[in-house]
Parts: structure tokens; C-alpha cells; sequence
């Protein structure tokens, strides 16, 4: 006879004690950063309309129809309904919306690489306001952002979509949007065959292939309008957030273009070494708000939390400032260990009672109640309660 | 920092591969064609051999920066990978082709019952032509041979990747449409091609050049 299931469905699965402390540390690290930086949290629900606007491929999309027949979605990310909701609850708010999330999203993954199909993410976005600053904060922001959880080596490389469609001018519409998604979807041979069929030029041409398919950095005619803005809004974000490199985390890198439709300025992403996928991605996306009827300029990121953590783990990192966990074993006088249990804590130290099956990597510090004033530790030797709270809070 | 790890197809791309990258003065590994070592240092490089179509994976998964893998490979595996340089060799089409006797047998078939029996070894890439051009079609999966398919009754059509076309002849059959033609790429990874551009761009460019003077 088989029980019942006990694994999770596919494509989810249990957070257990040390990684969800783990987890826990880097959501504080990142929510005081945001709120440093004036950023406020909101929490769309995970549920969301299955509307076009979604940037993730119908596939990738887990849907189902509600009992009212209504087509629903878990969402595949925060930005689009972040968009959604400024659209509905502030349409007529005039000044910078600074707003911060930490939750899960939604993907389908094929059954077969044992992908997950949630995870959490975390990540801002600054509405309604345009401009090289805005842009320069944000970039900042998720440089300061990355740092305080303790990443300190990653690098953010910055592209520029209207770089990519100067490098591109000459083509109409169509083909540009043609030429474009290739890109995005990494096929530079396609989008390169595609441009030079809709009729840009050879020097052109090969400018576009030695920017996007080999050189990235910076191009090198400098007089063009958007290089300078992506110079300039690296030295803005320089002055809010150095690192601790001289030149700061951020590199120039026009051969950057993100798999998300809805991008329209800057776009950028975090490399950490050892770490086969970003850790963060971000941009500007001016257009995405007009589709939910209210044109609003924005810019943002968003942080896959596991990735973070991979690139932390990494780097060697660990939760910083944890107290040890004490565990009280009992005398024959039950209340004596209980009223030495609410003494530690209330000097902010962590008491469970009785053994412990799951520490969660916490270093335990185990000690016997004699009576209400004395324990003994490990090694058997009496010592004051008071003393003991003094070391261990200290 | 690792060396960087490049990814070659075993198999009949292996040698113009290796050629290509001489060419563009890399050093390439001494390598027997009965050495068993899948790993081999050469220079700078790590050389990664593997199945082709496992290339794809090894680089989308940043287990090797870059590979030089078929296009058909990358067109039936659908990865996420940077597909940078057309190499130019390893020319290859994708086809349908079903029996030249019976081909207006199979049309009228395929008009009185709605649907045709397409066999391959390229699922996607079939299901993907068929869904374009707007003919239903069951897909029959088989792993080799997929000439007999006709023959045997397993399949109407069948979607085969095709150099010459002899196979093809020989087989009694000929091509009703081309889907696709294939050359061999050179692909990277996006994250390795984003953190290690200084490494790779000298390759990328060498390997651009190389073609377009092959190709002229």
C-alpha cells in the first residue's frame, strides 16, 4: 500500500530551518537597504489576470481557470503588477513612487530539468520619474543593495536599448522590432541577417555585429547621444554608491539585452563570479504603463533570491550577528527553568527547552538548571545565570 | 578564475571545428582519435568534448563558456544560449520528404482524413514547421532510421536533417519542402560572454573574419 504523497507537486519544494534563516537574513539586509534609499514596501497578491501584458511566454505561464470562470495567473513577476496596481491606485499621483517588494513568482519549467516553479524575488521600482538621475539611483541602489547582503564582488554591466536602436537606425519599424527580439532571445547570426535584409548599410552593419556579437563596452564613436548618457549616469551612480573599487561596480556594456520585452532605456545586470546566471536585472521600461492606461516613465530591478544566495553561499558568506541558541535542561523543579528561561530573554537571548532536533546551523550553547540563579554548562561547571546572560548578550 | 572551457561536437563537425580553431592560431589539443579523455588543456583553453547535443546544455548551463554546435542542435533543443557566429561549415538541411511513389497517395490521404503521420528524430523543429504552415499533424517520435518510416507504415512523412540527399534517394524518397538550412555556430554563454568579453571577443572576431573570407 503507498501512502499518501509527501514530496511537494513538481517544481516546488520545502524550505527547511538553515536555508530559510539563511533566506530570512538576506530579505532584512535587502528591505532596510530599500527603505534607506526611501523605498516603500507593497505586496501585490500572487494572483493576477492572465493578460497579454505578461512578459514571460504563455508556456512558461501556470494558469487556471478561478470558479468563476475568470482566467487567472500566478504571477510570473512583481513589476508587471506593480504597473497594474500605480495604474488603478495612483493614477493621478504626480511625484516619484518609491516602491519595494519581496515575494514569490510563478514559472512553468519543462518537467525534465527539475527546475523550481517558484521562487522568491525582491526588487523596486521608481515611477514617474525620468531623467540620467533616476536612472543613476536605481543602478546605485542595487549596487548598495548587493553589497550589504554581502556580496561584494559583483559586477553590474550597463546597456543602453536606445544605443542598440541608433546602432540599428536606418531600419523601419517592422524590422527593428524583428532585429530586436532575435537579440533578446540571443540569436545575434538571425538578428544580424535580418538587419542587413532589411536594408542597413555594410559599415552599418558590421559596426552592429563588432558592438553586439563581440565587443560589448562602450561603441567607439562616442558622439552619439545615448553613449554619453550611459557614461553619465554611471559617474551619477559612481557619487551615490563608489563600492569599494575605484571605478565602482558598474561597467559600460552595450552588447547587453535582457530576455523582458518591455525595456526602453537603460538596462543592466549583476555578474557574480562562479554564478552561471545573473543575480539581478534591471531597467527602464517607459511603455509598460501605457498598456495598463496610464503613461508613467519607470525604472526598476529585480533580484532572484536563490540566485543571490547561490552567489553568497559562494562566496563564502554566512548570517552575520546571530546570537547562539541556549537549550535549557529542566532540574527536578520545572518552574525554576522556566523562570531562568524568561530571565535570558529578557535580555534578548534565544532559550529553547528540552533538546532540540533542528538547530537550523545555530550554535547551541546547552546548559542544566540547578536552581533559578545558577545553571551549569557543558563542561559541568556552576555559573550565575546573571553571569551567563552578561557573556552571551555581550 | 577558470580557464575558459570551449565545447566541441564530437562527430563529423569535430574536425572543421578544430580546423576553424587552429586557424584563428588557438592552440588545439593533441588529442588521438582513440584518446577517451573528454577534458584537454590546450594553451589557455579547456576543451570540453561531447555529444552535440549536449553541447547546447553544457553552454546554457555555463558549464563550458563557449561551443561550436550544429544549428539544428540549437533549433531542436530550444536552449537559452548566445548564438554568435555562422562557421559556415557543416552545412545540413532540414527537410520533409515522404515516398516519391506515393506522395498524391498521401495527399489525398491527408484530405480525407485531415491529418497526416509525420516520423522524426526532431520532434520540435517538426511540430514547430507543421504548426506554421498550418497542417495537423500527429508526430511519431523514433530515435534512428526514420527513413523506413514510410516504408514500414509507421508514418506518412517523415522531418529529417539531410547533407547530400542520398539517404534520402536511396530510400525512395524526395524532398517535399525545406525547412530550414543549418551551419555550424559558434555559441557562448551570456553571463560568461558578459564577464569574460576580453577573453572571448579576440575569438569572436577571429572566427567572424575567418568565415567571411571562407564564404567570399
Amino acid at each position: 500500500m503507498t501512502g499518501p504523497a509527501l514530496a511537494p507537486p513538481r517544481g516546488f519544494r520545502d524550505i527547511l530551518p538553515l536555508e530559510a534563516r539563511e533566506l530570512r537574513a538576506i530579505e532584512r539586509s535587502v528591505g532596510e537597504t530599500f527603505a534607506l534609499h526611501g523605498y516603500v514596501p507593497l505586496e501585490p497578491p500572487v494572483v493576477e489576470h492572465a493578460s497579454s501584458t505578461l512578459p514571460v511566454r504563455a508556456d512558461r505561464l501556470i494558469r487556471f481557470l478561478d470558479r468563476d470562470g475568470a482566467l487567472v495567473v500566478l504571477r510570473p513577476d512583481v513589476t508587471t503588477a506593480v504597473a497594474r496596481l500605480v495604474a488603478q491606485r495612483y493614477a493621478t499621483a504626480s511625484g516619484a513612487l518609491r516602491l519595494a517588494y519581496f515575494g514569490a513568482v510563478f514559472r512553468e519549467e519543462p518537467a525534465m530539468l527539475g527546475a523550481e516553479r517558484q521562487h522568491d524575488q525582491a526588487g523596486v521600482e521608481l515611477v514617474g520619474v525620468s531623467g540620467l538621475v533616476a536612472d543613476a539611483e536605481v543602478l546605485a541602489l542595487l549596487a548598495e543593495t548587493l553589497a550589504r547582503c554581502g556580496l561584494t564582488r559583483a559586477t553590474i554591466e550597463v546597456g543602453h536599448l536606445g544605443l542598440v536602436r541608433r546602432l540599428l537606425a536606418g531600419l523601419d519599424a517592422g524590422a527593428t522590432d524583428e532585429v530586436l527580439a532575435a537579440l533578446r532571445a540571443g540569436r545575434v547570426v538571425e538578428a544580424l541577417a535580418r538587419a542587413g535584409a532589411g536594408g542597413l548599410d555594410g559599415p552599418s552593419l558590421a559596426r552592429a555585429r563588432h558592438v553586439l556579437a563581440a565587443r560589448g563596452g562602450m561603441p567607439a564613436d562616442a558622439d552619439l547621444p545615448e553613449t554619453a548618457e550611459l557614461a553619465e549616469t554611471i559617474a551619477l551612480a559612481r557619487e551615490l554608491y563608489p563600492g569599494d573599487g575605484s571605478d565602482g561596480p558598474y561597467v559600460a556594456n552595450v552588447g547587453l539585452l535582457p530576455d523582458l520585452p518591455y525595456y526602453t532605456g537603460i538596462v543592466f545586470e549583476a555578474l557574480s563570479e562562479g554564478v552561471r546566471y545573473p543575480v539581478a536585472a534591471g531597467g527602464r521600461y517607459d511603455e509598460l504603463l501605457l498598456s495598463f492606461g496610464t503613461p508613467r516613465p519607470a525604472i526598476g530591478f529585480a533580484i532572484p533570491v536563490p540566485r543571490l544566495h547561490l552567489a553568497l553561499y559562494q562566496s563564502g558568506w554566512r548570517v552575520a550577528d546571530e546570537r547562539p541558541l541556549v537549550t535549557l535542561r529542566p532540574s527536578r523543579d520545572v518552574r525554576a527553568a522556566l523562570r531562568v528561561a524568561r530571565a535570558l530573554r529578557a535580555k534578548g537571548i534565544a532559550v529553547a527547552l528540552g533538546d532540540v532536533a533542528e538547530h537550523a546551523g545555530l550554535e547551541l550553547v546547552p546548559l542544566e538548571v540547578v536552581d533559578e540563579r545558577t545553571v551549569r554548562d557543558a563542561s559541568g561547571r556552576r555559573t550565575p545565570v546573571d553571569l551567563v546572560a552578561a557573556r552571551l548578550a555581550g | 578564475m577558470r580557464p575558459l572551457r570551449f565545447a566541441l561536437a564530437q562527430g563529423l563537425l569535430l574536425s572543421p571545428a578544430l580546423e576553424a580553431v587552429r586557424a584563428i592560431g588557438l592552440e588545439t589539443p593533441d588529442r588521438a582519435a582513440d584518446d577517451r579523455r573528454l577534458v584537454v588543456r590546450a594553451g589557455a583553453i579547456d576543451f570540453v568534448f561531447a555529444r552535440p547535443s549536449d553541447i547546447a546544455t553544457y553552454v546554457e548551463r555555463g558549464a563550458a563558456d563557449l561551443g561550436i554546435v550544429g544549428q539544428d542542435v540549437l533549433m531542436e533543443s530550444a536552449t537559452r544560449v548566445l548564438d554568435l557566429v555562422d562557421l559556415g561549415f557543416g552545412s545540413c538541411r532540414f527537410v520533409v520528404a515522404a515516398p516519391t511513389s506515393a506522395l498524391e497517395r498521401s495527399l489525398d490521404e491527408y484530405r480525407h482524413l485531415g491529418s497526416l503521420e509525420v516520423a522524426t528524430k526532431y520532434p520540435r523543429v517538426a511540430r514547430e514547421h507543421f504548426e506554421r504552415r498550418g497542417i495537423p499533424v500527429e508526430i511519431v517520435k523514433v530515435a534512428g532510421s526514420v527513413e523506413v518510416a514510410p516504408r514500414v507504415g509507421l508514418a506518412d512523412w517523415i522531418v529529417d536533417l539531410v547533407a547530400t540527399g542520398a539517404t534520402l534517394r536511396a530510400n525512395e524518397l524526395s524532398v517535399v519542402e525545406e525547412i530550414a538550412t543549418c551551419t555550424a555556430r559558434l555559441v557562448a554563454n551570456p553571463t560568461s560572454f558578459h564577464a569574460r568579453r576580453a577573453e572571448i571577443e579576440p575569438i569572436v572576431e577571429r572566427l567572424a573574419g575567418r568565415t567571411a573570407v571562407v564564404a567570399s
